[in-house]
């Protein structure tokens, strides 16, 4: 039997033709769609697709707050809409495939992603921009991957459509334990895992070493060569590659190590400016709002080569925190902290450690006495998890700099 | 200093709303017994840090009790 999409921490397993059964039995379509199970998410996307509707992908720990800011709806549960006969008839997985690879301009996905300047971002690719890197062939067709992505996050769209228009076999990874994790790739056999460092980072120690996997992407965060070299250790079969992507461009670079050489296809669409990566318009998403011909990324890079191009990537310019490859403003943190009553002024900021790269923490000066745990429980119905100070400390007073601005380091 | 690490991991949980524990031992699992995911142990490890001095994780992940004693030489 062949399987579609395997996931141990729900007790799934869902074959090819459980998945065909599901997409014929499918009588609504939500195009706003929010939830914590992989394979609804695979399956409504497919349904998307087959509909040539756009859908839009929530995800699945917004809170209702969150929703509000950014969609100006709280919650999409009477959105749905009927789906007609259309979808029935796909007789096997190959037919199935060959639709979904005719994908029609008329599709389109959107994600969020938090902005740098307060307001999250919302992002529509199309079929041709989000499957521009998807590579079809024979050779691809007995891949298995390893899912370690959130699949309403362009990484794990990316990884989704380049197996799923393989057909291959996709293994959730993604929020197991170490020895789930080891378990799958034994058990399955697992060839194909694209993740970042944070993910790979928990996968050591290890004494054992995966002969399956053949194929290792990291990408999302700062790579270096000790982790190249431990992935080697590990999968000592693998081609280990490194990628630049981001939300807006999808993936633009790869390497096998943390130097980038731009390909001449991209030549004069890339360039480097005050430290800054820029990236031409053209390769933005599909309906980004773009004013100007040259995308800021706000990844400062470090020049190696000008012709061609050859960089290193440095950090983000911004003040966003990177907690394990999830992205936190921490405006958008202090605007929440400082709703509460009682709090004078708030400074979030970020503190680096090796498990997720840094958490987030904050300082608060209050004007009257105020429960950490009381803040703590607000906080989590405003705030997604991973954006929540885990570190809260009452000061006096917080340091400015001489223009009167949050100090920040 | 073992009532210290106790003191550390119980502030992790009870702000996580989990539930603090009276007793830790070296054979406890981070992740299986103590019911830590990455954010937990990521402000373990920078709590750890702020009070040892030492940062736990720094070469692989640490999995149980007593691999964090190893690391900050408690006997």
């Amino acid at each position: 039997m062949s399987i579609f999409f395997k996931d141990i921490s729900k007790h799934q397993e869902i074959s090819w033709d459980r998945l065909l059964d599901d997409l014929n039995n499918t009588r609504t379509f939500n195009p706003y769609y929010k939830s914590d199970d992989y394979y609804e998410v695979f399956k409504n996307i497919i349904v998307s697709m087959l509909l040539n509707k756009e859908i839009v992908l929530l995800d699945s720990d917004f809170t209702g707050n969150e929703l509000l800011t950014l969609t100006g709806q709280s919650s999409f549960d009477n959105y749905s809409l009927p789906v007609d006969t259309k979808l029935t008839g796909l007789g096997n997985k190959n037919l199935l495939i060959e639709k979904l690879i005719n994908t029609k301009d008329g599709w389109q996905v959107t994600i969020f992603t938090s902005g740098t300047t307060g307001i999250p971002k919302k992002v529509t690719h199309s079929f041709n921009s989000l499957t521009r890197f998807v590579k079809r062939s024979e050779s691809q067709q007995n891949c298995i991957w390893g899912f370690a992505f959130n699949p309403t996050h362009i990484a794990g769209l990316q990884v989704y459509l380049q197996a799923l228009l393989n057909g291959n076999s996709i293994i959730r990874l993604f929020g197991l334990s170490k020895e789930e994790i080891h378990q799958e790739i034994n058990a399955r056999q697992i060839t194909n895992i694209s993740a970042t460092p944070t993910f790979y980072k928990l996968l050591f120690p290890c004494k054992e070493k995966f002969l399956s996997v053949k194929r290792v992407t990291s990408g999302g965060e700062k790579f270096n060569t000790q982790l190249a070299a431990q992935l080697k250790e590990l999968f000592p079969a693998a081609k280990i590659t490194n990628v630049y992507a981001s939300t807006e461009a999808g993936t633009l670079f790869a390497s096998e190590n943390d130097v980038f050489v731009v390909k001449n296809e991209f030549a004069g669409l890339i360039k480097e400016e005050d430290g800054e990566l820029l990236i031409h318009s053209s390769l933005m998403g599909y309906s980004m709002d773009m004013d100007t011909e040259w995308y800021h990324t706000n990844d400062l890079i470090e020049l190696i080569e000008k012709y061609p191009l050859k960089f290193r990537f440095l950090s983000r310019k911004s003040e966003m925190i990177n907690v394990g490859g999830y992205k936190v403003n921490p405006s958008e943190v202090e605007e929440v902290i400082h709703s509460i009553p009682g709090v004078k002024e708030v400074k979030v900021y970020a503190k680096s450690n090796s498990v997720l790269g840094n958490i987030v923490c904050c300082d608060i000066v209050s004007t009257t006495t105020l429960e950490e745990t009381a803040i703590r429980l607000y906080l989590q119905t405003k705030l997604q998890e991973y954006k929540i100070p885990r570190i809260i400390k009452f000061v006096n007073a917080l340091e400015t700099t001489r223009t009167g601005k949050l100090k920040r380091n | 200093m073992e009532n210290k690490i106790l003191e550390i991991v119980n502030t992790v949980l009870e702000n996580r709303g989990k539930k603090a524990i009276r007793k830790i031992n070296p054979s406890m699992s981070l992740r299986n017994d103590l019911d830590m995911d990455s954010l937990d142990l990521a402000e373990l490890t920078v709590r750890i840090e702020a009070e040892f001095d030492i940062d736990i994780f720094e070469d692989g992940i640490v999995n149980t009790v007593g691999e964090i004693y190893a690391k900050l030489n408690i006997k």
